[in-house]
């Protein structure tokens, strides 16, 4: 190895470390003066809580046996949610695209629906399927489904004229067309797909739990607002933001191994 | 020599909601076995769509192609095509995978064809690793693995620089003569028509109708670089240039 690329070597480590570090500092910063601004009364732990007054209440959550289960409800929720829209949202796309017409005819229904606040379903859906679980999941499926559908389906759209055009001069038919070139041309969007998924599914489940459910980090942050236990609240926040970088993370995962060799 | 292709009285028409456009009119033309013949003609003249319409792709017109029923034709465009996420030996066997023609024979023949093209050492390796010359020299391998009786060659080198697309067109001609393939190349570069080609058919402005055949009638087959050479190239590029430039 010559030295120059020894250099360039080493120097997209140490700006991958910088970044890094600089990412880990922020977050220690922000903790520290959140905790720092509280000890000194300078906000009010009342309120805004605190990170040692965080820790303490989950491990109180874990200790009571409490902590383990909330997560594991909205994990569930989560994850049946956002495997049924993807899988539901890549069967509709397949099929709008098959049937160009039909995609036509509904367009104007799957915008509506797009821009619909879903939430206000919410009093429909407990009514339909009841003040449990499958509210919350029809809930995150309503939000992450439409998302799915309309992002997997434009990325059908976009495969390369020429690629479709030579499957077509090589007489392939809809089948092979569609698994052997829409599908993997669009391994990019599915992708892409995910990652809202997953952000969708979060959004709906919390707000399922925070309508009807008694279990799960929404269910843990209304308690917490009923009876003014704000550290209740914060944990929960925590929580949720840490569950939800794991899943992206894990997407990103899935990404890497997926499109290792796409350009 | 016997026709292996016969076109007659070929008309097409576009609909589109301003109205008809007329496409191509009245194409008369005879195609033999093994001869390679260019179509040229100003851009947006309808050459690639007489090609779709010879090769079975398009199939709303009017006329007649007589060939015989088990004529094989495969097509080369002018992007390469290939599908980034298939290692380099994938997408050369591609169409045989659609056409379920994975037999011992065929995979033989691309491994020979890989091995001639010197992409063998890299089958296993994904498109991106290799340069534009080689993208399109897959592309060709892709296309002859079909063992066509007729290659369709759509503008096949347009995309290419100036040296790659030297080289690689030279690769083509050699292909074409050694395994004596009948081809049709649509291209809208006079010389490239020229030294490719036993015969150039000139095609008008929309609406397309074929305004000369000419006999190409250099001597030396042995390869287009010889063939630019040839004072006969010159004349040629003349009247075609004119054929071409009067209209406009």
């Amino acid at each position: 190895m010559s030295p120059e690329q020894k250099k360039y070597l080493k120097n997209i480590k140490i700006t991958k470390f910088k970044i890094i570090f600089w990412q880990i500092f922020l977050l220690l910063l922000f903790f520290i003066l959140w905790e720092v601004l509280v000890h000194y009364g300078i906000i009010s732990s009342f309120i805004y809580s605190s990170p040692s007054r965080i820790i303490k209440t989950i491990i109180e959550l874990i200790n009571d046996n409490n902590f383990f289960i909330h997560v594991y409800i909205t994990l569930k929720e989560v994850i049946i949610s956002f495997l049924l829209g993807i899988s539901l949202g890549f069967l509709i796309a397949i099929i709008l695209y098959e049937w160009k017409t039909l995609a036509k005819i509904l367009d104007p229904y799957l915008t509506m629906l797009n821009s619909l606040p879903k939430v206000a379903l919410g009093p429909l859906i407990i009514i339909i399927s009841g003040a449990n679980i499958k509210s919350v999941i029809v809930m995150a499926l309503l939000i992450n489904l439409i998302v799915s559908v309309i992002t997997i389906y434009n990325g059908f759209l976009q495969t390369d004229e020429y690629r479709l055009k030579l499957f077509k001069t090589m007489k392939a038919n809809r089948w092979q067309t569609l698994t052997k070139l829409v599908i993997p041309s669009s391994y990019q969007t599915i992708i892409s797909s995910f990652k809202l998924g997953i952000a969708q599914s979060l959004v709906g489940v919390i707000m399922g739990e925070f309508l009807v459910s008694k279990m799960g980090i929404g269910y843990l942050i209304v308690y917490g607002k009923q009876v003014f236990n704000l550290d209740l609240v914060m944990s929960g926040i925590i929580l949720l933001a840490i569950i939800s970088y794991i899943l992206y993370k894990l997407i990103v995962i899935l990404e890497k191994r997926l499109l290792k060799h796409t350009n | 020599m016997n026709n292996i292709l016969e076109i007659k009285k070929i008309t097409k028409n576009y609909h589109t909601k301003e109205g008809e456009i007329k496409a191509l009119n009245n194409i008369n033309l005879n195609i033999k076995k093994d001869e390679i013949i260019s179509l040229v003609g100003p851009s947006g003249c309808g050459k690639s769509t007489l090609l779709a319409i010879i090769s079975g792709l398009d199939k709303d017109y009017t006329g007649i192609i007589n060939k015989k029923d088990n004529l094989k034709m495969a097509y080369m465009l002018q992007s390469d095509a290939l599908l980034p996420w298939l290692t380099i030996y994938e997408n050369a066997i591609l169409g045989l995978k659609i056409n379920h023609a994975l037999t011992k024979e065929n995979l033989e023949y691309v491994d020979y064809l890989l091995n001639l093209y010197k992409l063998k050492e890299f089958k296993d390796n994904y498109p991106k690793s290799l340069s534009g010359g080689m993208k399109q020299r897959l592309a060709l391998i892709r296309t002859l693995a079909m063992k066509p009786d007729i290659l369709l060659l759509d503008e096949p080198f347009c995309a290419l620089d100036g040296q790659s697309k030297l080289l690689i067109s030279e690769d083509v001609y050699q292909i074409c003569k050694k395994e004596k393939k009948t081809v049709i190349l649509v291209t809208h570069d006079i010389e490239e028509a020229i030294t490719f080609s036993d015969r150039v058919i000139v095609l008008s402005e929309r609406p397309a109708e074929i305004k000369r055949i000419i006999n190409i009638a250099i001597p030396n087959k042995s390869s287009i670089l010889e063939r630019r050479k040839d004072k006969l190239k010159e004349e040629y590029f003349d009247l075609i240039w004119k054929d071409l430039n009067n209209e406009s």
